[in-house]
């Protein structure tokens, strides 16, 4: 029953064929039964929280990150230094949600503080793909991707700064959205890079991605980048007619000069996914784009999101909160503390964006990191004013095998590897959704759209998402 | 120029320490870094371009300029969740002043 779209499990539970508890069970035993074999989840609920409402989510079971705060249950971060931290309010999005009457069943592992790509570095253990248990889900919304892939659950919600709702959603076969930036507030969320966080939603569907958006969008006192509420039901808005919406591609990011296998059906999927477009009425333009400043995407998304990370996370001392490690003064504290309760990739990631930060540094790394942000920006601001939004390829591979990558920040100039974080740069909403498969592993192809126009992205993902046919596939079905 | 020894220097301001071994991976990543960040220097002009901090211009009304008004969200039973250490009602921490 939990792998079924939200729209069926209402009406199971609007006829009483089942309860919400029988549906919280049920979830909370697959849970259970897949989480030494691909731990999704850092906290299983133990019993239902019980609330009455009456809404389209109401009863219905799903997954909530890690690093999202959740009164009175444990919140980690997947990270060492907050392994016992219980949040003492509630994040929005979370509030929301249980108002609406949806059931929590467990907390989903992530990249330790959201911080990368691959699902290996949270402090519980690697979470493992659905669909090949050698192979990475990628991240950081790890274990939301892979509870939403394994049918544990119909929706998670996750966070976004780069990639990290839409790359997992990608590599596991299930539909991820990051909204428009400040769309869902950020209140209770761990911040990662402030001016890049988002928080969206991973489901089997984009129709389920916007009833789970319709609950959770809206503008928040405590979130001063909440935007005003764009008062549309994206559910009312999701079979609008496309006829005629216009899309672009980008012609360089998908040259393959090495002649790579893999990412030349990855293409040749693509190629075949917008010619289905355009049979039900998109237009659809090859577009060039400067290929040195496509090459920036990623170096100045480096220096920005490690910048704001190592000024967000310099609260994390074991003074006031966190997993506290005795010394002998307050300096051997914070010293003990932080050493012991970061991992490698993060403390590098700190020392980077320390250094840029540095007054020295600054004018010519962090600030020039941002200038060309907004060269970007201005660049898909400029096409926007054409187009509806871009498609490519979500990702340039299909999901690494645990031993062919890691999460060192490389020098790779690949811009398919990258392009997803022109949505965080910008502020749009984007979404990925299952285009098929490749050496039997799923693809994905992703929307970018304008900012505060989540409506239309989502719309135009759902018209497509009904011709591709992976619509609700789950990697295990009972 | 940077070396262990500039970098053992920020891990240090950021209170913690670091394995050899970290930092000859940190010393190459700062190699690729730097390097295409001295491309993206190179971009003409960029200097005079304004930097982007946040994606568009906030939307910001009035109400973000408030009255206080007195909130006590949090009572010291449900804070005492994440508290090490206590006595009546006060929290113990560690002591801050030699």
């Amino acid at each position: 029953m939990t792998e079924l779209f939200i729209d069926d499990m209402r009406k199971e539970l609007d006829n009483k064929s089942v309860t919400s508890s029988d549906l919280f069970n049920e979830a909370r035993d697959k849970a259970l039964k897949y989480q030494d074999e691909y731990n999704s989840f850092v906290t299983i609920m133990d019993k239902k929280e019980e609330m009455d409402s009456n809404t389209k989510l109401s009863g219905i079971p799903y997954g909530l990150k890690d690093n999202i705060s959740t009164k009175g249950i444990l919140t980690t971060g997947s990270s060492n230094i907050l392994k016992d931290y219980i949040p003492v309010y509630d994040a929005t999005v979370y509030r929301k949600l249980k108002e609406a009457g949806a059931v929590l069943v467990g907390k989903t592992v992530l990249d330790e503080l959201a911080m990368g790509g691959t699902g290996t570095t949270g402090h519980t253990g690697i979470v493992r793909n659905p669909w090949d248990k050698d192979r990475m889900i990628g991240g950081s919304s790890s274990g939301s991707a892979s509870s939403v892939a394994l049918g544990i659950v119909p929706f998670s919600i996750g966070s976004d700064t780069g990639d990290s709702i839409r790359k997992p959603a990608s590599y596991g076969g299930v539909v991820g959205f990051k909204p428009t930036y400040g769309r869902v507030s950020r209140y209770g969320l761990f911040a990662f890079a402030s001016s890049l966080d988002t928080v969206g939603v991973i489901a089997r569907s984009t129709r389920d991605i916007s009833y789970v958006m319709d609950i959770i969008k809206g503008h928040d006192d405590r979130d001063m980048t909440s935007l005003p509420d764009d008062n549309i039901l994206y559910s009312d808005n999701i079979n609008n007619e496309i006829k005629g919406k216009k899309l672009f591609y980008i012609k360089e990011a998908l040259e393959n000069k090495s002649g790579n296998k893999e990412l030349e059906q990855i293409i040749d999927n693509f190629y075949k996914t917008i010619d289905k477009a355009r049979e039900i009425g998109f237009i659809i333009d090859e577009v060039s784009i400067d290929k040195e400043l496509l090459e920036t995407i990623y170096p100045a998304y480096n220096v920005i999101s490690c910048a704001e990370a190592t000024s967000n996370n310099s609260n994390l001392t074991g003074i006031c909160f966190g997993n506290r490690i005795d010394g002998k003064d307050i300096n051997d504290i914070m010293m003990k503390t932080r050493t012991e309760g970061f991992s490698e990739l993060i403390k590098r990631r700190f020392v980077i964006g320390s250094y840029v930060l540095q007054k020295e540094n600054q004018d010519k790394l962090f600030l020039n990191a941002c200038r060309v942000r907004r060269l970007i920006v201005d660049r898909f601001n400029e096409l926007f004013k054409e187009y509806d939004g871009y498609i490519l390829p979500s990702t340039e591979r299909i999901a690494p095998r645990f031993n062919e990558a890691s999460d060192k920040l490389g020098d790779d100039y690949l811009i398919l590897g990258n392009h997803l974080i022109i949505g965080n740069f910008g502020g749009y909403p984007s979404i990925s959704i299952p285009s098929g498969f490749v050496n039997n592993m799923p693809v994905g192809i992703s929307i970018t759209g304008r900012a505060k126009e989540d409506y239309l992205v989502l719309n135009m993902a759902n018209k497509l998402e009904e011709v591709l046919g992976y619509k609700g596939q789950v990697s295990k079905s009972e | 120029m940077i070396d262990k020894n500039k970098l053992n220097d920020l891990a240090n301001r950021l209170m913690f320490k670091m394995e050899d071994g970290e930092y000859d991976t940190l010393l190459r990543e700062f190699d690729i870094t730097l390097k295409q960040m001295e491309f993206i220097g190179n971009i003409k002009d960029i200097e005079k371009v304004n930097p982007m901090f946040y994606p568009f211009d906030l939307e910001l009304d009035d109400s973000y300029l408030r009255e206080d008004t007195f909130n006590n969200e949090i009572d010291f039973n449900s804070m005492l969740i994440n508290v090490k250490d206590y006595e009546g009602s006060k929290v113990k921490v560690p002591k801050v002043v030699e």
